[in-house]
Parts: C-alpha cells; structure tokens; sequence
C-alpha cells in the first residue's frame, strides 16, 4: 500500500447541485429536488435551507408544497449527466487517474495522486486547490485524502471540508464513523444491530475468523475496510471533452433578462474550461427547448476566437434580441467549439483598424438594427447578369489590393425599380412619365441587351437604355423588360 | 518710388504697436486631409476631404455625388484602411463602386430597409436607422471613412434629423479620426460639417453620339468651416472636373 496516496472528492446532494450550479439566484431560497413519475414524486434532494424547513428525503409532492417558501425543481439528468462532465473535468486538472463513485443522490471522484506533491504540493495545499476549482465550477465537495482508496472515500463522504488521513492511522481515523456510511444490505445491517455493533471501530475490534464463519467474505471486506486496509483495484475513466452546459427550466421562462443570468455561468464555466486546455472558444451553438416540444437555435460566432466572458454574453444578448426564441424556454443547451488563438503582429505605422472585439459587436447590433442580410461586404459575382452580387461577412484580415481607380460615372440602383410609362418614337423612348411628371428625352443611347443566356436567342428579355434628361441634366438607366411589356427606371447616374 | 510690399511693411511697423490685432495674420488651423482620387477637387479642397470631421457632397442626382464618394472610398480602402456605407435608400451599385476602383472586401455596406418591425408594434423608420448605424460606426472607431448617403431621402424628411445628431457625429468622427461623407441633395449638417461641396452637372458633357461617354461636373465649395470668411460678392470655389462610364476602361 506504500506509495499510492487518493484524493476523494464528494459532492453530496449532486441533484440539487447540478442544477444550481447555473441558477445562482436560487442558491439563497430553501431547494428541494423532486424525483419519480407524476404523481408519485418523491424529494431526493434539498439544501440545508430547505431541511431546516422541514423537508426530508422521500416525501412526495404533496408534503413539499405543503412546505411555505420551499422551491420545487424536478430531477434533470441530462444536467446531472453534464455537471457530472464538468466535475471529471474539473478532477482531471489534477491527476488523469480518476475513478468515479455513484451512490444514491451523491457523487465521488477517487483521484489518484500519488507523485503529484512536487507539481501541486502538499495533500492539504492541492485539497484546498481541488475545493477552489469546483467551487469555481459551482460545486461544493469535501475532500478526503488517504493512503487506502476507501479510507479517502468513507472520510470524504462522512464530513465536510478537507479530511488527511495520516498513513497508519486509518483505523483510528474511521473508528468513530457510523456503520451505515458502508451501506451494508438489510439483512446484515439488522444483524449487526442486533450484535450492537454501531460504528467501525466496534466493526473492526470483531475477531476476524469469527466474522467469517458467519457473515462470510463479506464480512472480512467490511472489517478490513473498517480498518482502512481493503485493497482497491482502481478503475480509471477517462473523461470526455465535450465543452458542453445545459439547463432546465420549470416553470417556462418567457424573459429573455432571464436567460442570460442563466448564459453568464455557463458562459463562465465553458471559457474557464477551454483555458484550461490553452484553447479558446471559436463558436457558441445555443439550443432552446420550447414549449411544445419546438428547437430553437442560434449561433454566435465571433470574428477572433476568446474567451472574453464579457464580451461574449454582449454578443449573445445582441443575438438574442435580434432573434427571441419564439414561445416561452423550457430547456438551454450552450455548447462551444474551441480553436487556438490568432497571432497578429501590430506594428505603430499599421493603419488605423477596427478592434476585432468592438467590431463583431458592432456587426452584431447593425444586423439587429437592419436585418441579417442587410450588412457586409459586396462581393461581385463571376457574372455579367444584373445585381451579380452578394454579401459576406465582413472582416478586415484582407490584405490591400491595389486597382486601377480612376473616377467612373456610378449608377444609383433603384431597388425595386420604379415603372414608367415611355412613350417611343422610331423605337426609341422619347419621353416617359413616373406617375408624377413627364420627362422628355434629350438623348437616348441603346438599346443594350442584357439578362440572357448566350445559348437562348430569345431569352435576351432586358434592354437598358441610358437616357438624358433635357430639363434637369440627369443620366437615367431605362429598362424594358420585354417579357413583361413593362419599362422601368432602373438606375441614375450619379 | 518705393515699391508697394515696401510700403506695406513701414505701415506695418509703424502701426504695429498701435493695432497688433488688426495686422496680425489669422490663425489657420490645418487639417489633415485625404485625396479625393479627383485632382481638381483635391486642389480645389487644399488636398482632399478632411480626416476627423463631416464633409457634405450636396447636389442633385446626377450631379457626380456617388462618384465622388466613391472615389473617395477607393482612394482610402486601397491604402489598406476599411471604410463602411450607410445606404438609406439601398441604392449602392457594388459594380460601379467596384469599377471606381473600391476595394469592395473592405467595405461594408449598411443598408437600411424601409421599416424594420420590432417587438411591441413598433419600428424602425430609415433616417432613425441610418442615424443609428452611423453611431453605432463612429463608436466602434477604426473606420477611416464612413459614407451617410441620404442622396435617395427627401430633403424635408432628411432635414428633420436634428442638428444635436450631427454635432455628436462630429465629435465620434474627431475621437476616431473617421472622415464622415454625408451625400444628401442638400446640406444638412450645418455648423458640424467642416466642409460643405455643392454638385451640380454641368452642361458641357461628353456624351457622345452612339454611346455614353461620361460626365463633366461642377463643385462650389460652398463653405469651409475652417477658411477665412469670403467677402460679400465673391463667388466661391469652383472646380470643374469629369468622370467617365465604366465601359470606357478599356478604350
């Protein structure tokens, strides 16, 4: 057993914990966890505030509402089965050996640590950095450290705080627990009621052959566990990375102010966990669970990857606004990609530059303002077709290209075009009327055909003809749209 | 018989003591300014629109406004600065920007539809929505030009955007160094704008007999916040300058 040296983390009440680690406005009120099928719901799990209420494990639905002031929420575990991720993650910044415990409502992670005294110090000073990290994450756990991997367990699961059990005194150390922290099978525990044998100590002063004969191996697993000497085979599991944070909702949250105290710890948790790799978080992926069983998703996608809380939940609460879930939220899902960080050399003669950051929330809020697909960068397509063109993100990472600008006349579209009637002579429009006031034509060149395929003939449906106005000296782009047998105003010169 | 400059200095030196205030020479802020692509309105402005402030391009259409803009926007994104255009008539051509020589991938385009509903019945109206994004540019800062193009909006509607707006425009544009073009069919900045340019077409224009050639323009420089006032009867600046189409590239 020299040399192997465990750390137990144990989270008591992992239900409730799971949920308020995301919902810290409740973490004050009196919480209770309901589990089981309606109507034969049962508590599983309440804070101390809520016990000192009066709730206990197993009432039913009935008694807890009974109960004045008390919260009810009902059992997620899909977001038990996410915090869970969140703990082996947290676990795995300290040791990659960790085996996972799961007994009722309550949670345990062995972590073997033997050999990382030199990298995190002594057992008390990484038991205090384990507690500081989870509490980061938003769980409370006791810590037990021991030689013997069930001597850690039993200290951790039996009182709070950090608990350093000293090599050969794990007897003595456990004497005093009571018998039940082992668990026992009915049978057996009525049998060592009956011997009077309340707690370890008493369990382990018993003669072992003795014990034996009439409880047989199970017997001596429980004595040598009571004497803190019970070999462990450990079964290391190897945590997932999946930067992930869910939530659910009862009642059905209708405000979007809510949801976003709900986006800051998770926005919180998946930043710090993504810096614990060294990586930075490229892309959010939100799912809302809606009423009726509906999705709606939405992704925020900064321009540079960070891992800037602040800046991100400004982005989400710009999407957010922008695109409100449509029915009221049952359920909140943020996932994230992650990506290395981006280098840029700055240099003191570089040109003036919008800051990455500021930038995306600019974007971000002129979308909001005018619309998704009313802002970006005009980027022509390989076409000679009208209006070849469509809208990208736009980003400032181009480098400058340098092309011939010399001052051309430019054409203001006039979107939709504005129709006209035209009056022809010898083919030719000689004057039109906008609905308003007539325009004789001082000079007509066309027509040029244009919007066609070059295979078609009789597809060459669009003649522009530039026209000059005599009165006001203004260039205009009339269109006939011979398929339509309409003529339109479609651009001015300017 | 002295010359005149000769007179003129023992006028002054006589009278210095006297009058210093009457003799000595206005104070003239100089501005930073960027070229225009135009050289006649490059000379005509002292080197181009001013960096930091508003500048108006008024006039009516057809008049050269767009393509000044645009040849603005083209001289500025090709030194490697990015510029934005917010369109309140959604009536930018990217083909004609892009044969002024814009460098289209650092430009972005702002356009503002004619009502955009929001929650509660409410909306917003376009100018409410180019004043917005403008700020919204001006704040995030690194622009190095941003065009307000209100060349398609009525000037009864756009005269209603209240002059507090400009002024707080002029000072987001000071802060950030961003040249702000406002394209209207009148002036409407007033006391904000550094420089205000007047378009108007001019009569003399290369037409041409099967096709359009192009344009001849003229520009009035009808105020310059920071020049010495002119005296009454003088006529201001005028530059005349041309542009052609942009099918006469290649001839």
């Amino acid at each position: 057993m020299s040399g192997e040296l465990y750390a137990c983390l144990h989270l008591r009440e992992f239900p409730l914990q799971s949920h308020l680690r995301l919902r810290p406005d409740l973490k004050s009120l009196p919480v209770a966890v309901l589990d089981g099928r309606p109507p034969t719901e049962t508590v599983c799990s309440s804070n101390q505030a809520a016990r000192q209420l009066g709730c206990a494990a197993g009432m039913t639905r009935v008694e807890a509402e009974s109960i004045p002031g008390l919260k009810l929420l009902p059992r997620a575990h899909e977001i038990e089965r996410v915090a869970s991720e969140v703990l082996l993650e947290c676990a795995a910044n300290y040791s990659p050996r960790i085996e996972e415990r799961i007994a009722g409502t309550q949670r345990a992670c062995v972590l073997d640590i033997a050999g990382t005294q030199r990298l995190f110090g002594a057992p008390h000073v990484l038991s205090g950095r384990m507690r500081e990290s989870l509490a980061g994450a938003g769980f409370y756990a006791a810590v037990g450290v021991s030689a013997n991997f069930h001597t850690a367990w039993l200290k951790a699961s039996s009182l709070n705080g950090v608990v350093i059990v000293a090599n050969g005194r794990e007897a003595e150390q456990l004497s005093s627990l009571p018998l039940s922290i082992l668990q026992l099978p009915e049978k057996e525990a009525e049998t060592f009621a009956a011997w009077g044998i309340r707690c370890l100590g008493e369990l382990a002063a018993l003669p072992e052959d003795e014990l034996i004969a009439r409880m047989g191996q199970a017997g001596k697993r429980w004595r040598d566990m009571a004497l803190g000497r019970l070999p462990h085979l450990f079964q290391p599991v190897e945590p997932k990375i999946s930067l992930k944070e869910h939530s659910e909702f009862e009642p059905p949250v209708e405000q979007m102010d809510a949801l976003l105290f709900v986006a800051a710890p998770m926005l919180d948790s998946l930043a710090s966990r993504a810096a614990g790799r060294a990586l930075l978080l490229t892309c959010l992926n939100i799912t809302f669970g809606l009423e009726g069983q509906r999705t709606h998703t939405l992704i925020v996608r900064p321009a540079l990857p960070t891992i800037d809380r602040k800046f991100l939940l400004k982005l989400l609460q710009i999407e957010l606004a922008a695109h409100p879930p449509p029915y009221a939220v049952t359920a909140f899902t943020m996932g994230a990609d992650v990506g290395r960080g981006s280098k840029v050399q700055l240099g003191l003669f570089s040109p003036q530059l919008p800051e990455p950051s500021r930038l995306d929330v600019t974007l971000a809020r002129l979308k909001a303002l005018v619309g998704d697909d009313m802002v970006g960068s005009p980027i022509l397509g390989d076409s000679n077709r009208i209006e070849a063109f469509h809208l990208e993100a736009f980003t400032v990472s181009q480098r400058p290209v340098v092309t011939d600008y010399r001052p051309r006349m430019a054409l203001r579209r006039m979107r939709p075009p504005h129709p006209v009637q035209v009056r022809l002579h010898d083919h030719k429009p000689v004057s039109f009327h906008d609905g308003k006031q007539a325009y004789s034509i001082f000079a007509a060149y066309g027509p040029w055909r244009a919007n066609g395929n070059w295979w078609a003939t009789e597809d060459w449906d669009r003649e522009e003809w530039d026209v000059l106005i005599a009165q006001e000296q203004q260039a205009y782009l009339l269109v006939n749209d011979r398929r339509q047998k309409r003529w339109y105003l479609d651009a001015v010169y300017d | 018989m002295p010359s005149a400059s000769a007179l003129r200095i023992e006028i002054e030196r006589k009278l210095g003591n006297r009058f210093p205030a009457a003799l000595t020479p206005v104070q003239r802020t100089i501005r930073e300014t960027a070229a225009t692509g135009v050289p006649e309105i490059d000379q005509l402005l002292g080197g181009g629109l001013p960096v930091g402030a508003i500048s108006e391009i008024t006039g009516p259409a057809s008049s050269g406004r767009t393509c000044l803009a645009l040849s603005f926007l083209a001289q500025r994104t090709n030194a490697g600065l990015v510029c934005a255009w917010v369109d309140a008539g959604n009536a930018l051509d990217p083909e004609s920007a892009a044969a002024c020589g814009v460098n289209v991938k650092r430009l972005l385009w702002v356009r503002c539809p004619s009502f955009i509903p929001q929650a509660k019945g409410k909306g917003w109206s376009r100018p409410n929505q180019v004043l917005s994004a403008t700020d919204l540019l001006l704040r995030a800062g690194g622009f190095a030009a941003v065009v307000v193009d209100l060349g398609d909006l009525d000037a009864r509607h756009a005269g209603l955007i209240p002059l507090s707006a400009w002024y707080s425009f002029q000072q987001a544009a000071h802060l950030s160094r961003t040249s702000v073009v406002v394209v209207g069919k009148s002036a409407y900045a007033q006391a904000s704008a550094a420089i205000v340019l007047e378009c108007v077409p001019s009569k003399e224009g290369t037409f041409g007999r099967t096709v359009l050639h192009g344009a001849v323009f003229e520009v009035r420089l009808a105020r310059e916040k920071t020049a010495a006032p002119l005296s009454m009867g003088r006529k201001p600046p005028v530059s005349t300058w041309a542009a052609d189409c942009a099918w006469e590239i290649e001839r």
